[in-house]
Parts: C-alpha cells; sequence; structure tokens
C-alpha cells in the first residue's frame, strides 16, 4: 500500500504538469477564443455599431472568464500592468502588448489608446473609420503615417507625441513576479476538471462528458479485447516457441512475428478495409462503417454477431501489433530463464514439461510483460486514433482528431488529460504487477533499479 | 561491441544482407530523386545547346551559374528538343496530369504519346504520378527518419552520457557554487523569454542572440558574486555535495515516458499555423530522445567501471574530455540498436502523421499522404499497395538490422 502511495506521488505530479501543459498550449495557440461565443446577432454589428459589438464580446469573454488572469503566478516586466487581462480583445490587446514592448510607457499607451477607442466607437464618419483602423495598428512608423493622413482630433495626435517621447523601453529590462492568487483562469478550469465539469464543446455545443462517456465506451471495449487477446495468445506462444527454441515451430513464429511487427497497422486497416468490406474487389465480407444497429428488442445472439461482425478488423488491426510485440517480448524473457540450473532441477526431479513451464519459468519470466502492460497503454490508445478513423468507429480517436482540427479546446483538454489519467493508471497497474510477481520490489533494501531498469 | 562485430552480425545472414541491400538502394533513390523522377530532362539539347534542367531547382536556391536554361510558359515535355535523355519516370511528385486524372490503373490503357511516359504505378484522382511520389516519398521518408533520430541522438547522448557516466556521485560541487549556478539557470532563461528578448525584439539582425548569451552569463555571474559568494561564507554552505544526475535523468525519463506524447501531438500539431516538415522532426526527436539515453546510461554504468577510464583520470584528464574522448565513442555499439528501431519508428510516426494530415504541409508527398489518398477510393488498389510496401520493408529492414545488432 505505501509502495503504491508512494508511486502515485511521483505520478500525480506527471498528471498536474499534463494538465498545465494542454492548457498552456490551448493559451498559446494564435486564435481568438470569443469569437465562437458571439451570438451571431452581435457579430453581424462588428461593422456597422462596433461600440454594440465590444460589449457583447466583453460579455462573452467575461461569461468564460477569460478576463482573469491565466496562472497563479507571472514572470513579466516592471513595464506591463497588473491588469492586463481585463483587456478582453484579443486583437487590441495584441496590438498593444506590441506597441509596450516599443515605448515601455503603459499610462502614456493608455491615454494614447483609449483617445482612439473614444473615437472608434462613437463617431461613424471618416474620423471614426481611421480611428478603427489605427486601433489594429503595431507598426509606429505605419501608425504616424495614418495619423499625419487622417484628421484625428489633436488630443489623440498628441496623446502619440507624448508616447513616443516618453518611452522608457528601460521598464521592460526590469524583471516582476506577480502573484494572482485563485482567481485565475487555470485554476478555475482545474477545479471544474477536478469537479467532473469538462466544460462545453466550442463545436456543438454539447456537454463534453455527453460527447467523451459513449466514445470512451468504444475506445475502452476495442482496446480492451485487443490488450486481453494479445495476452491471452502471445504468452503460451511466447513460452513454448523458447522452450523449442531453434525448432521449426519457433522459426516459423519467430519470422512470422518480425513480419507482423514490421507491418503497420494502419496499413493493413487501410488494405482491409478496401478488400474486404467493399464491394469493389468481390469481397463484401464485413461492414464499412460503425459499430452496428441492433434493434432494441433482438437478443443477445443477434446483437452479439452484430457487434462481432463489425469489430471483427478493427480488433485484429489493433490486435496483431502488439501480439508481435508481446510474444517476441515473452519468448526473451523466456529464454533466458530456460537456460537456469532451476528449470533443469524441476525437470531431473520428473516435472513434465508444462508443469515447469507454467509453475516455474513463466512467473519468473512475466517480468518485462507486466512492464510492457504500462507502455502497452498509451500505444494502443493512440493506434487505436488511425483505426477508429479507417474504419469509422465514434470512438476517442476520431473524437480528439476532429476535435482538434476544429479548435475545439474542451474536447481536446478532456480527451488528452483522460488519456495521461489512463497512462498513469498503467503504469500503476504494471507496478502492481511487478509486486504481485516479485514480493521483493518496493521493499527498501532491493535493488529496484537493478529490477526495473525503466 | 566493436563495429566489426556488429558489421559481421549485420551480414551474417541472407535475410540481414537483402534487408542492408535495400536500405542502400532507399539511400540512393533518396539522394538522387530527382534524377529518377522528373517533368524535366537531365540533358537537353535545346535550340543548339546543351541544357541540364534537372539542374533547375538546385540551381534556383545556389543561384549560380544557369545552365539548366529557362523554357518560359511550356513544359518540357511539350519542347521541341532536338534530342533529350530523360529520367526513367517522366512525372515530378505532385505535378498534375489532366490527361490521366481520375485513378488511372497502371494496366490500364493510359492517355500517352511514347510508351516511355506511361505512368507505371498508375495516378490519383488529379493526375498525379504514384510512382513519383513513391520516390520522393521516400526522401521525406529517410529525411525524417535521419534528422528526427539525429536530434534525438543529441539529447539521448547528452542525458545519458551524464548520468551514466556520473551515476550519483560523479559530479560534484561545492553547494553554493552548486545552488547559485542552479537558481542562475532558471532565473536566466525566464529573463531571456520575459524581459531580454523582448527589449531587444526591435534591435536588427542576429545581434542579439550573442547579446542575450552575455546577459545569460552575466546573470550567472552576478548570481554566484551575490548569492554564492556571500553563501560560501558558512560552513554548510561550502560543504561539498554531488549532484544526483543519474535521478534526475531518470525522473525525466520516467516523466517523458509516461506522457501520451502521441495523443498530444495529434491534439497540438494541427493548429500550428504553417507546418514544416522542420516542425515534424523536431517534435519527433524530441519525444524519442528516451530509449537512447537510457541504452546510453545502462552502457556507460557498465563502462565507468573499468580500468582505462580509472586510467584517464589517474593521468589527469578532465572529466568532461574522459566522458566524450574516452567513454562515449565505447558506447555507442549498443546505440546502434536503439538508433536502428528508432529510425523505424520515426518513419511509421510520419507516415501515420501525414496518414491522418497532420504535420506535413498539404502539398508536400509522402507515403503516408499517397496511401491516405487510397481511403477516399478503395478501388485504386495502386494506391494502397505501393506506398505501404514501401514503409513495410522499409521498417522491416530496419527492424532486422536493429535485431541482428542485438
Amino acid at each position: 500500500m505505501l509502495f503504491m502511495l508512494k508511486r502515485l506521488a511521483v505520478l500525480l505530479p506527471v498528471l498536474w504538469l499534463l494538465s498545465v501543459l494542454v492548457f498552456g498550449l490551448s493559451k498559446w495557440v494564435d486564435e481568438d477564443p470569443v469569437l465562437r461565443d458571439i451570438t451571431i446577432s452581435a457579430a453581424r454589428s462588428v461593422d456597422n455599431d462596433p461600440a454594440a459589438y465590444d460589449r457583447a464580446y466583453r460579455q462573452a469573454a467575461q461569461r468564460a472568464g477569460l478576463d482573469k488572469p491565466v496562472f497563479y503566478l507571472s514572470f513579466g516586466s516592471a513595464a506591463e500592468p497588473d491588469t492586463l487581462s481585463r483587456i478582453v480583445r484579443y486583437e487590441q490587446r495584441q496590438v498593444q502588448l506590441s506597441l509596450l514592448r516599443r515605448f515601455g510607457n503603459w499610462p502614456a499607451l493608455q491615454t494614447y489608446y483609449n483617445g482612439v477607442r473614444e473615437i472608434a466607437y462613437t463617431r461613424s464618419d471618416s474620423v471614426g473609420i481611421a480611428a478603427l483602423e489605427l486601433l489594429l495598428r503595431s507598426d509606429p512608423a505605419r501608425i504616424e503615417q495614418k495619423l499625419a493622413a487622417s484628421p484625428l482630433p489633436s488630443p489623440v495626435q498628441e496623446s502619440w507625441r507624448a508616447l513616443a517621447d516618453r518611452a522608457s523601453p528601460g521598464l521592460l529590462l526590469l524583471p516582476t513576479l506577480r502573484w494572482y492568487g485563485t482567481d485565475n483562469q487555470y485554476h478555475r478550469w482545474l477545479t471544474d476538471v477536478l469537479s467532473g465539469e469538462l466544460g462545453i464543446s466550442t463545436l456543438d455545443r454539447r456537454p463534453v462528458e455527453e460527447k467523451i462517456w459513449p466514445a470512451l465506451r468504444w475506445t475502452a471495449l476495442l482496446n480492451g479485447i485487443a490488450i486481453f487477446l494479445a495476452y491471452l495468445i502471445s504468452i503460451p506462444t511466447g513460452l513454448y516457441t523458447a522452450w523449442y527454441q531453434g525448432g521449426r515451430a519457433d522459426r516459423f513464429f519467430s519470422l512470422g512475428f518480425l513480419l507482423l511487427f514490421s507491418l503497420p497497422a494502419f496499413w493493413a486497416a487501410t488494405m482491409l478495409s478496401s478488400f474486404l468490406t467493399t464491394p469493389a474487389y468481390g469481397f463484401d465480407l464485413f461492414p464499412t462503417i460503425g459499430v452496428g444497429e441492433v434493434a432494441d428488442g433482438a437478443g443477445w445472439w443477434t446483437y452479439l454477431t452484430t457487434r462481432l461482425h463489425h469489430l471483427f478488423l478493427p480488433v485484429l488491426c489493433l490486435t496483431y501489433p502488439s501480439l508481435a510485440f508481446l510474444t517476441r517480448q515473452m519468448r526473451e524473457a523466456a529464454r533466458a530463464e530456460i537456460g537456469k540450473d532451476y528449470v533443469k532441477t524441476a525437470r531431473m526431479k520428473g516435472l513434465g514439461v508444462h508443469r515447469v513451464i507454467w509453475g516455474h519459468v513463466f512467473r519468473n519470466a512475466s517480468f518485462p510483460i507486466i512492464t510492457l502492460l504500462a507502455s502497452l497503454l498509451p500505444a494502443l490508445l493512440a493506434g487505436s486514433v488511425l483505426i477508429e478513423i479507417i474504419f469509422n468507429l465514434p470512438g476517442m480517436g476520431r473524437l480528439l482528431v476532429d476535435a482538434a482540427r476544429n479548435s475545439d479546446w474542451p474536447v481536446v483538454m478532456a480527451i488528452t488529460l483522460l488519456n495521461g489519467t489512463l497512462t498513469v493508471v498503467g503504469i500503476l497497474l504494471a507496478d502492481l504487477g511487478y509486486r504481485l510477481a516479485d514480493p521483493r520490489v518496493g521493499k527498501p533494501t532491493s535493488a529496484v533499479a537493478n529490477a526495473n531498469p525503466l | 561491441m566493436r563495429w566489426s562485430r556488429i558489421r559481421n552480425s549485420i551480414r551474417s545472414t541472407r535475410g540481414r544482407r537483402w534487408a542492408l541491400g535495400y536500405l542502400k538502394v532507399l539511400v540512393i533513390v533518396a539522394i538522387f530523386s530527382s534524377f529518377l523522377a522528373n517533368d524535366r530532362p537531365i540533358l537537353a539539347s535545346y535550340a543548339g545547346e546543351i541544357r541540364f534542367p534537372v539542374f533547375r531547382e538546385i540551381g534556383e536556391i545556389f543561384s549560380g551559374p544557369r545552365p539548366y536554361g529557362d523554357l518560359p510558359g511550356r513544359s518540357w515535355r511539350k519542347a521541341e528538343t532536338d534530342w533529350a535523355v530523360w529520367p526513367p519516370v517522366r512525372y515530378s511528385a505532385g505535378e498534375l496530369d489532366f490527361a490521366n486524372n481520375n485513378y488511372v490503373s497502371p494496366f490500364e490503357e493510359q492517355k500517352i504519346e511514347t510508351a516511355l511516359e506511361r505512368h507505371w504505378l498508375g495516378t490519383d484522382q488529379l493526375g498525379r504520378d504514384t510512382l513519383a511520389g513513391l520516390i520522393r516519398g521516400c526522401r521525406i521518408a529517410l529525411l525524417v527518419g535521419m534528422v528526427a533520430m539525429g536530434i534525438a541522438l543529441l539529447i539521448g547522448l547528452l542525458m545519458g552520457g551524464l548520468a551514466g557516466f556520473f551515476s550519483n556521485d560523479g559530479l560534484r560541487a561545492h553547494r553554493h557554487r552548486a545552488w547559485s549556478f542552479a537558481i542562475g539557470t532558471v532565473f536566466g532563461i525566464i529573463y531571456l523569454i520575459n524581459n531580454f528578448l523582448p527589449y531587444a525584439n526591435g534591435w536588427s539582425g542576429w545581434i542579439k542572440y550573442p547579446a542575450a548569451f552575455i546577459v545569460f552569463a552575466g546573470l550567472l555571474g552576478l548570481f554566484q558574486l551575490l548569492f554564492g559568494f556571500p553563501a560560501s561564507f558558512w560552513p554548510w554552505w561550502r560543504k561539498e555535495i554531488s549532484l544526483p544526475i543519474d535521478a534526475i535523468v531518470l525522473r525525466i525519463i520516467e516523466l517523458f515516458n509516461s506522457f501520451p506524447t502521441l495523443i498530444l501531438l495529434i491534439a497540438v500539431l494541427p493548429v500550428i499555423d504553417s507546418p514544416t516538415i522542420l516542425t515534424v522532426m523536431l517534435v519527433i526527436g524530441l519525444i524519442r530522445w528516451t530509449g537512447i539515453a537510457r541504452f546510453v546510461r545502462a552502457e556507460l554504468l557498465r563502462i565507468r567501471q573499468l580500468p582505462y577510464i580509472d586510467a584517464a583520470r589517474i593521468s589527469g584528464f578532465g572529466q568532461l574530455r574522459i566522458l566524450f574522448r574516452h567513454a562515449l565513442p565505447n558506447a555507442l555499439g549498443p546505440v546502434v540498436v536503439a538508433l536502428s528501431f528508432g529510425v523505424a519508428g520515426a518513419i511509421l510516426l510520419e507516415a501515420y502523421l501525414s496518414f491522418l494530415s497532420i504535420g506535413l504541409p498539404e502539398d508536400q508527398v509522402s507515403w503516408g499522404s499517397l496511401l491516405q489518398q487510397s481511403r477516399a477510393q478503395p478501388a485504386a488498389w495502386w494506391l494502397a499497395v505501393f506506398p505501404g510496401l514501401a514503409i513495410f520493408f522499409t521498417v522491416l529492414s530496419l527492424n532486422v538490422i536493429g535485431e541482428a545488432v542485438r
């Protein structure tokens, strides 16, 4: 128990780091996160009533909590204000940041920028339009050109000159650490996730849980069957080929599994789905799409055969790479054990081959194959992305790719975190398996470092 | 392991020799891909002068003399040359052939003028030649495999080398120095990113990078002076401690291994604005170094105990010199195993990503992107079979060789 807690203490920070990384990436991406949340009617007002659009934008941003600081703390320079996060308009913030990097004088910059904004939102004549353009200009030379060309009121002109004259870029060199406390976007998101609220998909406004759970069920089913089958077949095959090594069966299996191991699963899946699921070649044996519809009243036999019919090829394509890999590992491990004296002793005292293999060799040789569970789980989940896409299965991998292509960050973040959690669970299971296979592991005196070369 | 033994074991069976031969052919095809598939002749006599149209792409890069000559507005295929030496495949990867579009099979009748203009392996929907795509894909695959694993090798050798050679007791320093160095490094990096580089943003040219380096070094010195020097008057701070670099590296490896990197890659790569092949190579290298680091670490843990290292130490060589000149070169044998599997993995990963059309630019032809086109038209078997075979044989050969060295 203590051992598991220790492992958990190492692995939980990994999950935390993953959450920071995913959240950071979603913030780092160069796109306006509010744009999707604005209602269509508000979005229409962008040209004829910029002030109303600005209000709608701010409201949407506040609803999403985007006016809060991003993280608990920030490293920055003395030139930046504490309240940078309150500027929610995405392009305007980028422009102001860029100007700040040039001039380093925030108060003067605000006088200028607010003056321009005031004009842009209140006047609709040519001056207002010029001001609207100025709001998005970050190049000082272009700004000066624009100011010289258009008749903006003199306060704005003067505030620009003041900004240019009283530039203090030296402030940028002064490092400043700011602490924002728990009222920040990351904290809010993390507490939501931990309490089970994964947010709302920006793509179709459905709750993320509603999208993920059905998908997770299919992915878990697919990968569960694949792992089970792979272990079920690979353990005896590996043990017996190791025992009868050099024999005809061993050579056959070794070559076969080397070939299978090098055969890219997504190619095999593409070929199978082209040749066996379409009438193009006359072998329309399996359905192309989905997991199959089963009517409510149908019996278990219909249910089973329908599912089997639909899932046979995907499971096959998921199983064989891990099967090949596992068998080779099992064979290697068993071969090392079979050369040892205790096996000879067991044989000499009259135990049968099968008793020796299963009673003595298996347990000692199962070490690497247990470790592999930890690395197999994430590999399988990643592998099932393509299999799900190729066979059109409504699993998590397809959901992830669709979400990532449409920058549906709530879904992407939830799936990535879920995957991280599953990976960590896999590692923990492998550790537990170690413990069961070899009770010495985790004891203070044992050389875990030797037994677990990572 | 000795190099000669590695070489012998690679050449020991017929299968391994075939694998090696296949890889050699692949490298040659990758290097000379412009001469094998091109919509320009290698050598042509046009309007009375000899030209080398095939060098056009290279010539444009180096903008030297132009022996390749220009043919504005018309393709070389339609040009009236006196004579021309064509590449075996008379199409470039990605070149559209409208006469033969909409999935022309290799055995079908094709709308071509001479038999030498055949699309030997068929075309895709837009009439792009499959064989030309395969040849170009060969270059992409090997480039990704080698560069990505080169990056991984660099990181892996450094991390594994430090961890294995110094272990937990080899790297010793006085406590005040170690701490001020560590804090200075962290602070220096943050300072450069948050303060100095924004400040130097307006500076012209490359001068800001050496300046950044000087600032960083200055900060390290400053910390040494402000924190390390005063602290050195306390005996506790003056004590010599050993840096547990092995434990740290192992932790980092574990961290990388327990990250769902592939999922992260699929999640993040689509949002990168303009993906280039370099991004993909860099990302693959950054996530695939752990295997190499583990091999190097394990090997160096053994080597550091050997007498010749002690001898070098007694002779007064510096630690780093012993590590890089004496210890690491002997640890490279097992790295070949990791490298060979690693290149296979990187090629697979690139095919996987371009199959998902993630990562590589849209117009970049690669094995994975060819394979992906077959999904739109299952009847076009040539688009599924040939790129897949290319990936399969490459991965198989690399695995066979990795297996042989092991």
